[in-house]
This record gives structure tokens, sequence and C-alpha cells, in this order.
């Protein structure tokens, strides 16, 4: 593409840097706030940079958040005794999306997978350890995919917290996740949930 | 089952060539370095949903982006049409009737193969790598359970050395996440164990047949699975432990198998002259075709590389008289030389179809 802007092949280049967004389309939507007043522009854009700024990691669970706590840690409804652990917050989200669970949850921040360079110490487990610590869980879910690294994940947690004495499940297998989590649809992830099955190792 | 028609697209030295092969012996004839091997490797590709010899980039054409091979096959009386399409570290696309599968490990033994190469001696003269590769490409194709097993114990053999790499010197290893490793290792290290012992128990007698038969009978062979992982593989691995953190790997395992190849109860790699190796190595790979048959509704294709590099001509009739008299179905031959190859296949009396091969161009003669 031939640009005789140097500043409009700059925005250009930006809204295509994100993902699914080609060189077409970041054209189509420069020339569309060009057509637009200055300060609708502005208004585009302020909403996204002050997120940027004042977004918060959940103290509690590291799920996103505008305060120290997010919005489904500070909830009174919320049971306090359930806690899902998912590997990353669009798997929170698909969660949620179910509107099938009332408990709270744990991101996770990944799996186990020392061939990515992730290892126990690089996630969130240590703060887990510490809410469980605290004695108001009874019931762990591990939402985490079926995968080898996954497994590996589940079994490390449950094996850590397991003299807590507290239940550990994991949401049914055999049902389709199509792969991840996140598109999983949504009655058959809910339902999973519902009808999520004790965790069993071989210790 | 057979092979009735297959297009290469880029595949190593062919651009594009369609070749309709019998359903009992083709024989592929031509000089050195034109392609004869090259396109048994994409017979063996469609089946195995890889290639014989090296990694995809190098299978690709030099130059070329992708390619792809499609083979018509009948079997059960049934036509069936399967499709690869690679582009190298991309995902590979494996496609039975046009519809793509969802993991490789579905195609794998739907339509098996045995190929038999010159470089099969590697088998006796090399590490346990190769032995154990052989018995796992036999397993695999007979038992989809043990490929998934296989396939999960590699995995995380795989994290689990990473693992142990990756622990700065002086430091604790976190023993919480090895511990889930071992565990992890127990049921699918149990699994191939289990089918690796009765297979090659199975193995053992046809193999002692066929070489008794290439060989006149004149010495005693034996072929004896080895695996040092007991009953309790959970305490050796935790037993090794110090020894895996020193040597940042997993010393125990069914990854260490290996075959022990006996002639006259002692080390054929040690003792056995050339033509008894190379009878030995025959006979074996001959028994890997013979076991994938026995257990199989279908019978696996052939690929015969070379072979007179390893016989002369008497002993290659004398096998091709045996593999078509117990109507082993298809077979693909390569050899260099075409009148050898057309005496021999004219003395059998069944049809067969010849073709010639000239820097990647296939004609049928
Ligand atoms: N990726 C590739 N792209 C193009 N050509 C290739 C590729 N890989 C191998 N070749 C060519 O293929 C040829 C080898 O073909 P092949 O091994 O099938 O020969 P052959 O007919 O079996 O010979 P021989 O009788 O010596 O065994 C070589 O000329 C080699 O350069
Ligand atoms: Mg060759
Ligand atoms: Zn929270």
């Amino acid at each position: 593409m031939n640009f005789s802007s140097k500043l409009i092949e700059e925005a250009v280049q930006s809204f295509a840097s994100l993902p699914g967004i080609g060189k077409k389309s970041a054209l189509r939507i420069i020339l569309h706030l060009l057509n637009q007043d200055t300060n609708l522009t502005e208004q585009f854009c302020d909403p996204i940079l002050k997120m940027r700024r004042h977004i918060k990691t959940c103290k509690e669970c590291h799920n996103l958040s505008d305060a120290e706590t997010c919005e489904i840690c500070i909830n009174i409804h919320r049971d306090k005794s359930l806690i899902c652990v998912v590997e990353n917050i669009r798997d929170l989200m698909a969660i949620e999306d179910t509107g099938q669970y009332r408990g709270r949850y744990h991101v996770l921040g990944g799996v186990i997978s020392p061939i990515e360079g992730v290892g126990p110490q690089d996630l969130n487990i240590e703060t887990l350890e510490g809410r469980i610590a605290k004695g108001d869980v009874k019931e762990v879910i591990m939402a985490i995919s079926p995968t080898i690294e996954g497994e590996t994940t589940i079994f490390y947690i449950s094996k850590k917290i397991k003299e807590k004495n507290i239940r550990v499940s994991t949401i049914a297998r055999g049902v389709s996740f199509g792969g991840e989590l996140e598109y999983a649809d949504e009655v058959t992830l809910g339902r999973s949930i519902v009808a999520r099955v004790p965790y069993k190792t071989n210790q | 089952m057979h092979l009735k028609e297959i297009t290469l697209t880029h595949f190593k030295n062919y651009d594009i060539q369609k070749l309709e092969a019998g359903p009992f012996l083709n024989c592929l004839t031509g000089l050195n370095g034109m392609g004869k091997t090259n396109l048994l490797d994409a017979i063996y590709y469609l089946c195995m949903c890889k290639s014989n010899f090296n990694l995809d980039r190098d299978t690709r054409q030099f130059g070329k982006e992708f390619f792809r091979v499609e083979g018509h096959f009948v079997r059960k009386n049934k036509d069936e049409k399967i499709v690869c399409k690679v582009i190298p570290g991309k995902k590979k696309v494996f496609e039975a009737n046009d519809v793509a599968y969802k993991k490789l490990s579905e195609h794998i033994g739907l339509f098996p193969v045995v190929m038999i190469r010159p470089g099969d001696t590697s088998l006796a003269l090399e590490g346990s790598e190769d032995r154990r590769r052989f018995l796992d490409n036999t397993l695999c194709q007979l038992d989809v359970i043990y490929l998934n097993h296989l396939i999960t114990y590699n995995k995380i053999l795989k994290q689990r050395n990473i693992y142990l790499k990756s622990i700065p010197y002086g430091s604790r290893p976190n023993e919480q996440l090895l511990k889930t490793y071992d565990l992890q290792l127990l049921e699918p290290a149990k699994y191939i164990q289990v089918r690796r012992r009765e297979g090659l128990e199975e193995l053992r007698p046809i193999f002692n047949q066929y070489y008794a038969r290439i060989s006149g009978g004149a010495e005693q062979v034996d072929c004896q699975y080895q695996s040092k992982v007991d009953e309790n593989f959970e305490a050796q691995l935790e037993a090794v432990r110090m020894k895996d953190l020193q040597l940042r790997r997993t010393t125990v395992g069914i990854h260490k198998d290996d075959l022990i190849f006996k002639l006259n109860d002692y080390n054929l790699k040690k003792t056995g002259s050339q033509g008894q190796l190379k009878s030995y190595i025959l006979s074996i790979k001959l028994a890997q075709y013979e076991y994938i048959r026995q257990h199989k509704e279908v019978k696996p294709i052939l690929l015969l590389d070379d072979i007179f590099d390893k016989l002369d001509a008497n002993r290659v009739r004398q096998l091709l008289e045996l593999l078509l008299e117990n109507d082993f179905g298809q077979i693909f031959l390569t050899d260099t030389h075409e009148s050898r190859t057309t005496e021999i296949a004219d003395s059998l009396e069944r049809d067969y179809k010849k073709f010639h091969v000239e820097k990647g161009r296939i004609e049928e003669k």
C-alpha cells in the first residue's frame, strides 16, 4: 500500500498490528476516523489509554480488575468456599459467560511446561495455597485443558494442597472442549462445571 | 489392500508425477539417483504420515513451499482417497476421502506398510534407538492405544528432561514436580512394556522360521526383548534421582529398552559375517511384515528398496516366489538393472507392472 502521508501510514500500521486486523481494514478505520470530528477520535482513544494505565490485577485471584480486588472477589453472593482454577483470563470469561458458576476463581497464568520455560514458580500457585491456608475453601475445581501439561499442572497442585483436606475436582472429561476451554460452547462448559468429577490421583 | 494410483507434487525430486500401480508386483528400475527410493518414500508417507528417511523440510522439493501426495487405495473393497498436504513448519494436513483427520494418530495403521531397505543393517549395527523405533513402528501400526501411550510417554519424558536441565546448578530441585512427572510416566510405561514383550514373543518364532529358510538352517538365531523397568517403576525412578539430577536426564525407563540380536548365542554385531547380518536383518523385517499381516484385516504394502543389494538374483527370486505364493499382497520393488528385474519378474508368471524412473519422471513400460 502506498500512502502519501507518513502520519496515516503510521496510524494504519498501529491498527494493523492488532490481532485480526489487516492493512485494508486498518485503512478503513483511519479514513472513518478522519471523516469525523477530532474530538470523536479523542473519545475513542481515551478509554483505551485510561484502561491501559489503570487496569489492575486482582490481588486475590489475579483476574483483571479496576480496584485492588475484583468484582467477583468482593461480591458477597459468590461462594467463598469454591475456587475454580483456570489457566488464563479468557478461560475465566468463558466460564463466567455460562452463568452457571457461583463460586470464585484463581487465574494460574498458564500451565507447567519446562519446554516453554514455565515452571511452577512462574504460575500463581503460591497465592492459591495462601488462599486455601486461610481456611474458607472447601473445594477446588480444576478447569484446566486436558493436555499433558494440563495434567501435570493439576497433578502438581493437587499434591500440594492434599494435606489441607479439601475436595479437588476436575471438570468432566469426555465433554468436548474443542481443544481449549475458551472455545467450548457455553452450554457444554456450563454443564461440565455442574457435573464436575472428584479428582483421583494414583497416590 | 492395495494402492491404485498415486500423485506426487513437489515431493523430493518429483515435480508433478502420477503413477498407476498394479495390485501385485510393481517394479521400478532406473539409474542411481533418479528417484526410485523417493517414490517408495512417498507411498510410505501416505501410510505413516512421515518420511522413512527425512524431515518434512527435506522432503519438500528444493525451492518449493509445500509438497502434496494423493493416493487412491482399495481397502476392503472400498475406494479410499488419502491426501496429505504439507507446508514444513505448519500443521500437517491429512485427509481421508476429503475429510481432514483431527489427529494424525487416527490414520496410522489403517494402511499398514513395511519398507525393507539397505539402511536396515543399522538395526544391528547402531544404537538401541533404531531397534526401539523398529518395535514402535510395528506396534503403532497394530495398536492405536500403544501409539497414544507412546506419544504421551515421550512428551512427559521430554518435559521431565528439560526440567532437569533447567535446574540451576547448586539450587534445590522441585521434588514435587519430579514426583508428578514420575507418576505420569507410570501408566504409559506399563502399557508400552507389556505390548513390546508380547509383540516380541510373537515375532520371534516367525523370525526364526524366516531365518532358517533364508540361511538354509545353518545357524541358531534369537532375538530378545530387554527392559530394565520392573514391577515398581516408581521406586526405580526414585532410586536414580541423584543420578538423574547429576546427568540432567532421565536414566531409567522404557526409553532405554533394547532388542538383543543373537546368532548361535553370540552377539550378532560382534560375531556375525556380512552375509549372516544381511540374512538376519532381512528375516526380521519379513517377520515384521508377517506379524503385522497376521494381526490386520488388510495386507500391508511391502516396499522393497534395492533388494538386490542384499541378495543375489537367485535368492531374490526365491523370496518373491515365497511372497507371491503366500498371497502377500502388493509389492513395490526397486532395482538399478532393468534386465535383471524383468527376468525375475517374468519367471514368476504373475501379472506385474514395470516402470522406468529417470530424473524425477516415471514411465510405465
Ligand atoms: N528435497 C529434494 N528436492 C529435490 N530433489 C531431491 C530432494 N531430496 C532428494 N532429491 C534428489 O533425489 C535424488 C535421489 O533420489 P532417490 O534416492 O530416489 O534415488 P534412487 O533412484 O533410489 O537411486 P539409487 O539407485 O542410488 O538408490 C537425488 O538426485 C537427490 O538430489
Ligand atoms: Mg534408492
Ligand atoms: Zn479477584
